[in-house]
């Protein structure tokens, strides 16, 4: 994709300005958001997320004194809410309460812009084993997320998910520009916000190798082979990781125990305990889903409980295995197949989950299999949307005409969609080594 | 222990003294078409004992029992609820008290009124708003309950009645009643029993539970006497006191009544396909409100006790749009807690009640009066999956009336028919007068609503755990698999020192 520059070109025009692609980019989201404000106000079917009136109602027990787990099924650290008080303002002026009540959405769509923005500085300081790209590509990947429709409508509707979108960039970058506070600081909230960017930790603490964190070029490993394996041990804890791993941690504990002081047992049970104790029974993505609705019936029917294993394949992928292999060779990408198989193995998966990873694909494309083999790039897309399809079109049947679809219809779904992205995930890895070779 | 045996005929029915024949211990008559109301109060030395050492930690305690099996009825005994058993309750130690905690009161309700499927107040009863009425009980609970069978069973265990025929008759008799109101409170020490039987053809034929009994029939008729004021209903016919009165004497009275008949029928049913977001369609026949616009500020409600398979999300229904769209104007009050995620088989409480403003079409006085639809939305549980996929779940239509504000300064004392701790009584104020609609089947003889709940189909799940612990070893085995290829080809550092090789291989 980096090839020649062709100035003739509208398109390389286009993106050769960055003022032309981060104005399209507001402007798309501002004409969402306009359109939601319209259709909100004129039809009884909402463009507005329920999240976002969960936050704004959660918002609004804030702003009254009162705590933000007021609001049945707010289960987000305070902080959202805060983040979200503007729009609890009550002006008096009907057109100022609308501005104040979408605040909250211009503040993902800013974010969303911010992603966008870091994806380009990721891209164009190639970083790690990635070749610096020039301005105009960079904006060209950075595109994918930028002029996404389903990211502008996700984040105009109110969906939180591009906060971590511009979470994940932020530490990514400050990762790959050696800034180790900033990085320790962002995961530590990163993972008081959405716990999940925990997965990150070790990939980054593997990355960052004493060789690399002082530059005597990237990931010079020889020089340890003729070290004992417990200076090896020793040599492992770098300053760089032990910063990192002690101001995350600090960070997060830091947020936590404040939160903890201030809303109590609440914040611990909505925010962080609910997500191991729910059943996660309603029909989702997830390849366990069936199973779970099966179990948490049935009980004592059951010889082994899944919801105590299913943890381990996802964890042992996405924090050991992964991280292991890949982190060192190529950062973002890592964090990409990570972040993938912690989705495609969790317990409870849904279309907001798909941002998570969507944030990272720019980095990831170029140079990759799914690019250089257009054919398999279009294949991968076409299974991924049409395995997706056919679960929709179950679950259709089911929520909307009350038809008992959960077996076999939305479970052979949901164990297609599982293995489809399976088999991109292995893709994705298997170009790691071959990625920085181009 | 007293009864009182009350026949309430229609208006311009009437059965003449001479056609009543007396005995001490029984009055009959010829057939009319009339409600019957047996209403017994028991002391509390009357009760078995095992009911009196209960009674102890019940403050106050009403069951209302309503038939599923839609029936007519005549004024005054005019206030509905959704088929079904209800209770209304206080412990004695109140909401917070012991009692709360206590399996006894469910163990109880089981014994004597079969399958009810509560187990402790705490667990399964809702709390009821204490900030209305003083006179509210503060729990409540909830449970279709087709027919008093068992309670008849319960009765008969006790031997009341010996080995007395007649006794026996009027026990099984409760098998056909179309309500059922049992009360006890604390500061009355007595527990009130109140059979309805629906309008029709009926014998007169009143005989006391045995001697002795304090027994009061009445043959009445709806009347409207020359004195009565607007928010007044009016009685009138022949009272008797069985074993006193040699003859029937002549009545007439009137008194203040917060149930009326608004004369409208309404239909109830799910709107299909119901999906997992069934919305409730009620059908009424009329938009002309009972009283017109210049004489009281009056509002169709509906009132809904959801078990607990189904619920309406309050804040779906907060959307003036959304409202607007379904011709509702508010959604009043939900029972607390409703919790939104929890699938139906985790839940120990009972369910919700509801209670939404309903918007009628403006009626202008004189003009045609239309036939007007509103839409509940509510929301389906997960049920447990069960063979063939499918469960049936029962909703009781909802009462469904015009609630109207008398004027200022009007008093409504207890008149001799009054049902209070209805569950919507107490979320109005206490000069509101209720309209009530008749309910009617939209097929059979049955006032409930019919959903069909997909479920995961126990016939077909047997691969289920096999098949996903297969396609996540699959999965989980490839993604493995690759990152080996990538270990063993490049290890776990960083790809500089493959890339000479690369280089050199080139």
């Amino acid at each position: 994709m980096a090839g020649p520059v062709v100035p003739s070109s509208p398109t390389t025009r286009f993106f050769g300005s960055p003022s032309a692609v981060y104005l399209s980019a507001a402007i798309l989201r501002g004409a969402f958001l306009v359109y939601g404000l319209w259709q909100d106000a004129n039809s009884p079917f909402k463009y507005t997320d329920i999240d976002y009136l969960v936050f704004t109602d959660a918002s609004r027990f804030m702003n009254h004194g009162k705590s933000p787990y007021a609001r049945e099924t707010y289960r987000y650290t305070p902080v959202l809410a805060w983040l979200l008080l503007p729009t609890a303002w009550a002006t008096g002026s009907s057109i100022w309460d609308v501005v104040c009540f979408s605040s909250g959405k211009v503040l993902f769509a800013v974010a969303d812009l911010v992603a966008g923005w870091l994806l380009e500085r990721l891209l164009t300081m190639g970083g790690g084993s990635l070749r610096p790209m020039d301005g105009t590509t960079a904006r060209k990947f950075a595109a994918i997320w930028l002029l996404n429709p389903m990211v502008a409508t996700i984040s105009t509707r109110g969906s939180s998910e591009g906060l971590l979108g511009v979470l994940v960039t932020a530490l990514l970058w400050a990762v790959m520009a050696r800034k180790v506070t900033l990085a320790a600081l962002l995961l530590g909230f990163g993972v008081h916000f959405k716990i999940y960017p925990f997965i990150y930790a070790p990939a980054i603490v593997w990355w960052m190798d004493q060789e690399r964190m002082t530059s005597r070029g990237p990931g010079d490993t020889s020089s340890k082979s003729g070290m004992s394996f417990a200076s090896r041990i020793g040599a492992f804890f770098t300053p760089a990781r032990l910063k990192l791993t002690i101001i995350s941690l600090a960070t997060f504990l830091g947020f936590s125990l404040v939160m903890l002081s201030i809303y109590g047992g609440p914040f611990l049970v909505h925010t962080y305990l609910h997500h191991v104790s729910r059943i996660d029974h309603r029909h989702n993505f997830s390849p366990y889903n069936t199973q779970l609705y099966l179990t948490s019936a049935f009980p004592h029917l059951s010889a082994l409980r899944i919801e105590s294993v299913a943890f381990l394949p996802q964890l042992v992928l996405s924090c050991v295995l992964i991280p292991f292999v890949l982190a060192k060779k190529d950062l973002p990408t890592a964090m990409l197949a990570q972040t993938f198989a912690f989705v495609t193995f969790n317990k409870v998966c849904t279309s907001q989950y798909f941002l998570w990873y969507m944030v990272l694909l720019p980095l990831y494309l170029p140079h990759s299999s799914f690019l250089k083999d257009k054919k398999l790039g279009i294949t991968a897309l076409l299974l991924w949307v049409a395995s997706q399809a056919l679960w929709l079109q179950q679950g259709f049947q089911l929520e909307f005409l009350g038809q008992s679809t959960f077996v076999p219809g939305l479970w052979l779904a949901s164990i297609g969609f599982f293995l489809v992205n399976c088999w991109i995930l292995g893709i994705i890895i298997a170009d790691v080594p071959f990625r920085s070779k181009s | 222990m007293r009864e009182r045996i009350t026949y309430i005929q229609k208006q311009g029915d009437t059965l003449e003294a001479s056609s009543l024949s007396i005995s001490p211990a029984s009055l009959s008559g010829p057939s009319i078409r009339a409600v019957r109301e047996d209403r017994l109060t028991l002391g509390e030395d009357e009760l078995p004992a095992e009911l009196r050492s209960l009674l102890k930690e019940i403050h106050e305690l009403h069951v209302r029992w309503v038939s599923p099996v839609a029936y007519e009825t005549v004024s005054p005994l005019l206030a509905r609820l959704p088929a079904g058993f209800h209770l209304f309750y206080t412990p004695s130690g109140g909401v917070g008290g012991d009692g709360v905690h206590s399996t006894r009161l469910c163990t109880a309700l089981q014994t004597v009124f079969g399958s009810i499927a509560c187990s402790t107040p705490g667990e399964s009863f809702t709390s009821l708003p204490a900030d209305r009425f003083s006179h509210a009980a503060a729990m409540q609970y909830f449970q279709p309950l087709e027919g008093l069978d068992s309670f008849v069973g319960y009765v008969k265990g006790k031997k009341v009645c010996g080995e007395e025929p007649s006794c026996l008759a009027r026990v099984d008799d409760l098998k056909d009643a179309s309500a059922l109101d049992v009360s006890w409170d604390a500061i009355s020490h007595a527990l009130k029993v109140t059979a309805f039987w629906a309008y029709g053809e009926k014998r007169v034929e009143a005989v006391a539970w045995r001697e002795g009994v304090r027994t009061e029939v009445g043959v009445l008729s709806d009347e409207k006497t020359p004195t009565m004021e607007a928010h007044e209903l009016g009685i009138s016919g022949l009272l008797t006191v069985l074993g006193q009165d040699g003859k029937p004497s002549v009545t007439m009275f009137s008194f203040p009544s917060r149930h009326r008949d608004a004369g409208i029928k309404f239909q109830a049913g799910f709107v299909t396909p119901t999906g997992l977001h069934p919305s409730l369609r009620v059908t009424v026949g009329s938009n002309r409100p009972p009283v017109g616009e210049d004489e009281a500020y009056c509002a169709p409600h509906a009132y809904l006790t959801l078990p607990r398979g189904v619920f309406v999300d309050k804040y779906q229904l907060a959307d003036g749009l959304f409202l607007a769209s379904k011709n509702l104007t508010a959604l009043r009050y939900v029972s607390q807690p409703v919790d939104l995620e929890a699938p139906e088989y985790v839940m120990k409480l009972w369910g919700s009640a509801v209670l939404v403003e309903l918007t009628s079409p403006p009626y202008e006085a004189g003009e045609k009066e239309r036939e007007w639809t509103a839409e509940i939305p509510m929301h389906l549980r997960y049920h447990a999956p069960a063979h063939g996929g499918y469960k049936t779940l029962e909703v009781p239509y909802p009462a469904v009336f015009w609630a109207c504000a008398a004027e200022e300064g009007t008093k409504f004392p207890n008149n001799p028919f009054e049902r209070v701790n209805l569950g919507y009584d107490g979320l109005f104020g206490p000069r509101t007068v209720f309209w009530h609609l008749e309910p009617r089947p939209v097929e059979g003889e049955r006032v409930v609503s019919r959903i069909t709940v997909p479920v995961l189909d126990l016939d077909k799940a047997g691969w289920v755990n096999v098949g996903t612990a297969a396609a996540v070893l699959l999965g989980f085995g490839w993604v493995v698999w690759k990152l080996l290829a990538v270990y063993l080809a490049t290890g776990y550092g960083a790809a500089t020192t493959e890339k000479e090789k690369e280089k050199k291989r080139q």
